[in-house]
């Protein structure tokens, strides 16, 4: 096929459809121009497409505050517009993103974190407009019921594509600063405002306990609270501040830390040599890291003295993390968070990576050893959650000549988790029995009045309630279970707290690549489903091999598996190889191998991945356009809460089914979602598969 | 070890006193026979040396033992092999002697070829190089010997298309069989499946415990709580430091079926203790199991995700998923098992708007 007739690549598509159901036609029409030119400015993008001038600007200024697309200035001549794929594909994942939020800081923090996400990104100034709006703004807005849409008001936006400055950020702060947070200080209308954070045990049961003092529970109560919210989500890495290079390219950011690099290592002399290369490129590394760091950095909080009158949510008596090595004061219980008006802050796609990963690897463990066991990893994933801003790194530094020598390097103690830990935090209802040989419970006990029957029963039984002593140890015989599976969900690390582990992610996301892999394969075809899981662990273990190794590994015939392995290699899981044995490179003399690439089938199931999301957005619009007069009519102000008084019992039915198919489709969409966090974001290329 | 002699055939033996051999024969059927039945007396496959032979006092001297020898030679009841250069003996059964005389000189060179290569068996084209017969004449032999079931034709596992000849009674050595996995050259499906399934039972066994679902059957009034509400109904108000009044017990999940679970102190089994409890179960029948051949079934089952392994020599059960809601957002969606994905387009004859399958699971038309 020619070149320019080729299909358009998957995730273009799919990232085209994105645009358009968050932010409009306009903008994915700009969107769809930079995803075919690659990087351009604003004037080649209005000459490459049918849209005029100001219509290209009106589009690229909403992929700008939707923060889509990167743009730098460095050439003074004009700016270059680049799409930000990440954050792009990442609009799928806000609406998973509020609910991770809300199962563990509750639904306000949800809510204010959808009001970020829509926005983009949100200065404290902004939010508090969302929620409390100043009397005379509010008249100007009134129209405006959803004062969390993110187009509403671009903020000063300007999308200046000829001079040398873009103005990207939000709430007009300078654009050479690159903290206007410190930069503008108090201003405005930036009151002195505070709250009383208590740490909840991460529960949403807290919310209930607190309904009754709002009308609208999903609602921060108050300017105090809302900072708190914000305050004790940037704590724990969900939003970071905004902050102008995170709109430059990696290209542009690699350049960048580069010559920073060159400037402090060679003092600014072009590197000579491979030694110094070498050096450069380490440093680099490192100033990436740090300028990537800089973001998630809480700042520095004003605080002031707790009064009586302020509400009581989220009491921050926890420390706050260490940065540059070292401690800051902790705000103490009695201390109000104060943030600044003008600190922007934007969600961070990393931290909802991560959650997601504790969520599948829990249901993973639900799944294969039950709910007990579940319930205690998900206590232990979500204590070290906060002390994991990503899921792998994806600069490190290059491995040491030796490995051995790492071994020793202390472990990070919040990266750890006892069983002690768990037991405070355990539900007192789980039955910890549940799921364990009565020979192994009564080795927990200390007293020897029980004993197991030929049945197997306890005789007399024990009263759960009275396991206080042998809760340690149950909760041990647990982990130990998690442990022993052949994933290791749980590494031992040390006797402290009755027992301390750790969780090897990296070896974890391996697993969980190769078994969904397997996974699809076993859905697959007839004898693929059979056979296939098999073919690939045998050809994954045993390396490359012909089709008489392959037949002994498996101890099957090979005209069997032949078929297996015809249609796992159309379906890219495995390749095949041949190597001539003679000059003349007859095939009958060559060696015809075969060979399964754990990270060739990853990126071809990922690649498969979004082309199934493609299409059920691509169904979805299908299924919307066919009741369309319908859903405009159901949509009216006038409608819209009185469906069965507008609406025919026809339509009522009609509507009912589209919703329910719009619902299954957009469930099917996020669990593929899932699927491409497994594959994708949670460890980087497996080189050596 | 004895070894067939490589001079074929029947050897000339080295007379100790050649002119006895032209001494007049008297009638020596009757102590033939008698030779032959005390040597079949012995264990099966012993060699006789002439000592053995002349101990047995049937021959009335030396040269009439080898006469006698030299007689059985003749008609293929005794074979002639060589200990450490020694000569020795060991004898034939009569049935196959019997054929043995009936064939002509090309077929016994042949068949003595074969007989030398054991169990092992020889390769037709090796065969063909030391007989130096045609191509004609050693397939034309080789059809004969196997119709007089005199010998067998097996092919070879690790050359799958030579053909590899041995002696109708002998059982192919592993070599060219295969292990007991293999018969006739191909894997005995029927076999592994049954010792599988076996081997699971066993470890099943081993490792894991059935607990009832009422395992710990606590019904017993629990006399905290009891004094709790006793205290709340009369104070009518609960002191927050008192532990509530209600039983904090969760009862089983899913209470109705029996749960299989991990054994207390669980010791995991090898694969030579498998192989015991296999070769104990009776379930193999005339085939010799060693360690290794368990080994690589046991790999195998990994492979097939029936069995995990523990630190390196031991294996457990797989756990299997107990609760498949569904397997994963993509093959649970249409697309995932879609025949046709490759060919599906953003528009044209296959798309997600004409799509059957989109139609079939969200009950709309295409």
């Amino acid at each position: 096929m020619a070149y320019a007739q080729r299909d358009t690549p998957v995730i273009e598509t799919l990232c085209v459809h994105l645009v358009e159901h968050h932010c409009g036609e306009l903008a994915a029409r700009v969107f769809s121009v930079l995803a075919r030119y690659g990087r351009q400015t604003l004037s080649s993008v209005a000459r490459a497409s049918y849209l005029n001038t100001r219509q290209s600007r009106m589009g690229m200024s909403l992929l700008v505050q939707e923060d889509l697309v990167f743009h730098s200035s460095t050439d003074p001549q004009a700016t270059y517009y680049e799409i930000n794929w990440v954050n792009t594909y990442g609009l799928v994942r806000h609406g998973p993103a509020t609910q991770l939020v809300q199962a563990r800081f509750g639904k306000r923090a949800a809510k204010v974190l959808t009001t970020i996400v829509s926005m983009g990104q949100a200065s404290m100034e902004e939010l508090r407009e969302v929620y409390f709006p100043t009397p005379d703004e509010d008249s100007e807005d009134e129209g405006d019921s959803g004062h969390v849409n993110g187009t509403h008001k671009t903020n000063g936006v300007t999308v200046n594509g000829t001079s040398a400055t873009t103005n990207g950020v939000v709430n007009g702060h300078a654009t050479g600063h690159m903290n206007g947070v410190v930069q503008n200080g108090l201003t405005g209308n930036a009151k002195v405002n505070g709250v009383n954070k208590r740490r909840r045990a991460e529960d949403d049961t807290g919310d209930e306990e607190r309904d009754h003092v709002t009308e609208d529970e999903n609602k921060p109560n108050s300017v105090e609270e809302l900072d708190a919210i914000v305050h004790h989500l940037m704590l724990h890495g969900w939003i970071m501040q905004s902050e102008e290079n995170q709109h430059l390219s990696p290209g542009e950011l690699h350049v960048m830390a580069r010559n920073m690099a060159i400037e402090t290592e060679l003092s600014g002399i072009a590197p000579t040599g491979i030694t110094q290369e070498t050096r450069i490129d380490i440093a680099t590394l490192q100033r990436k890291r740090d300028i990537r760091d800089a973001w998630t950095r809480t700042p520095e909080v004003r605080t002031r003295k707790r009064k009586a009158a302020d509400p009581d949510f989220s009491r921050s008596s926890k420390r706050l993390k260490a940065i540059d090595g070292h401690q800051r004061p902790a705000a103490r219980d009695t201390d109000i968070v104060v943030l600044h008006a003008a600190l922007t802050v934007r969600l961070n796609p990393e931290k909802v990576a991560v959650a997601m990963r504790t969520e599948e690897l829990v249901r993973l463990v639900d799944q294969r050893l039950g709910h007990v066991p579940a319930v205690i990893y998900q206590i232990m994933l979500r204590m070290i959650e906060e002390h994991l801003p990503r899921c792998y790194e994806p600069w490190p530094d290059p491995l040491p000549a030796n490995p051995e020598a790492t071994l020793d390097v202390e472990m990070d103690p919040r990266v750890l988790v006892a069983a002690s830990d768990v037991l405070k935090k355990i539900d007192k209802t789980v039955d910890l029995l549940d799921g364990l040989d009565p020979s192994t419970i009564l080795s927990t006990l200390r007293a020897g009045t029980h004993r197991v029957t030929k049945e197997n029963k306890i005789h007399p039984p024990i009263d759960p309630a009275e396991l206080r002593d042998a809760k340690p140890s149950l909760i041990t015989k647990h982990i130990e279970l998690i442990a022993n599976h052949p994933f290791h969900f749980v590494t031992w690390h040390s006797r402290a707290g009755g027992s301390q582990w750790r969780i090897e992610f990296e070896e974890i996301a391996k697993a969980m690549v190769q078994h969904e892999i397997e996974t699809t394969i076993s859905a697959g075809p007839d004898l693929e489903s059979k056979y296939g899981v098999k073919l690939i662990r045998a050809l994954h273990k045993k390396g490359k091999l012909d089709e008489r190794g392959i037949g002994n590994a498996m101890m099957m015939q090979t005209s069997e598996i032949r078929s297996v392995i015809n249609g796992l290699t159309l379906r890219g899981f495995i390749q095949t190889q041949e190597i001539p044995r003679v000059e003349r490179r007859e095939a009958k003399h060559s060696l015809h191998l075969i060979y399964y690439d754990r990270q060739r089938a990853r990126e071809k199931l990922l690649h498969d991945t979004y082309k199934g999301m493609t299409r059920i957005v691509q169904r979805l619009m299908f299924e919307k356009e066919r009741v369309q007069t319908l859903l405009e009519k159901a949509e009216r102000t006038d409608v819209e809460g009185n469906e069965s008084m507008y609406l025919s019992q026809d339509e009522l039915d009609t509507l009912k089914g589209f919703k329910g198919v719009e619902e299954k489709l957009m469930e099917q969409l996020f669990r593929q979602d899932e699927l491409v966090a497994t594959l994708r974001d949670y460890i980087g290329p497996l080189m050596s598969a | 070890m004895a070894t067939t002699s490589a001079k074929a055939p029947p050897p000339e033996v080295k007379m100790e006193d050649a002119e006895a051999l032209q001494a007049p024969v008297s009638d020596i059927g009757p102590r033939r026979e008698r030779l032959y039945d005390k040597c079949a007396e012995a264990t099966e496959g012993t060699v006789f040396f002439q000592r053995d032979l002349s101990n047995m006092d049937i021959a009335e001297s030396v040269t009439d033992l080898l006469r006698i020898v030299q007689d059985l030679l003749d008609k293929h009841l005794f074979i002639l092999m060589k200990f450490e250069g020694v000569p020795c003996w060991k004898i034939r059964p009569r049935e196959e002697a019997a054929k043995l005389r009936k064939l002509n000189a090309d077929e016994r060179l042949i068949y003595h070829h074969i007989e030398q290569s054991k169990a092992n068996g020889i390769w037709s084209k090796a065969l063909r190089a030391r007989t130096k017969v045609t191509q004609h004449v050693l397939n034309k032999t080789l059809k004969l010997l196997e119709n007089k079931e005199l010998v067998q034709m097996v092919l070879s596992v690790k050359f799958p298309n030579r053909k590899m000849y041995l002696l109708k009674h002998l059982r192919p050595s592993e070599d060219i069989a295969g292990g007991p996995w293999q018969s006739e050259g191909q894997y005995d499906i029927a076999l592994i499946h049954a010792v599988a399934g076996l081997i699971e039972t066993f470890i099943r066994k081993e490792t894991c415990v059935e607990v009832p679902a009422d395992y710990n059957n606590y019904q017993a009034l629990d006399r905290s709580s009891a004094i709790e509400e006793k205290k709340a109904q009369v104070h009518a108000i609960q002191d927050i430091e008192d532990p509530p009044a209600v039983r904090a017990y969760h009862p089983p999940r899913d209470s109705a079926s029996p749960k299989i679970v991990a054994r207390h102190d669980v010791k995991h089994p090898t694969a030579a203790s498998l192989r015991q409890r296999v070769m104990e179960s009776g379930a193999i029948k005339n085939k010799e199991i060693r360690d290794s051949d368990m080994e690589q079934l046991l790999e195998m089952m990994v492979l097939e995700g029936r069995l995990e392994k523990v630190s390196g020599t031991n294996y457990k059960l797989a756990s299997r998923a107990t609760n498949t809601a569904g397997l994963n957002g993509f093959v649970d969606a249409p697309c995932g098992t879609c025949p046709v994905f490759d060919l599906c387009g953003d528009t044209g004859e296959i798309s997600a708007r004409t799509c059957v399958y989109f139609g079939e699971w969200l009950a709309t038309d295409s």
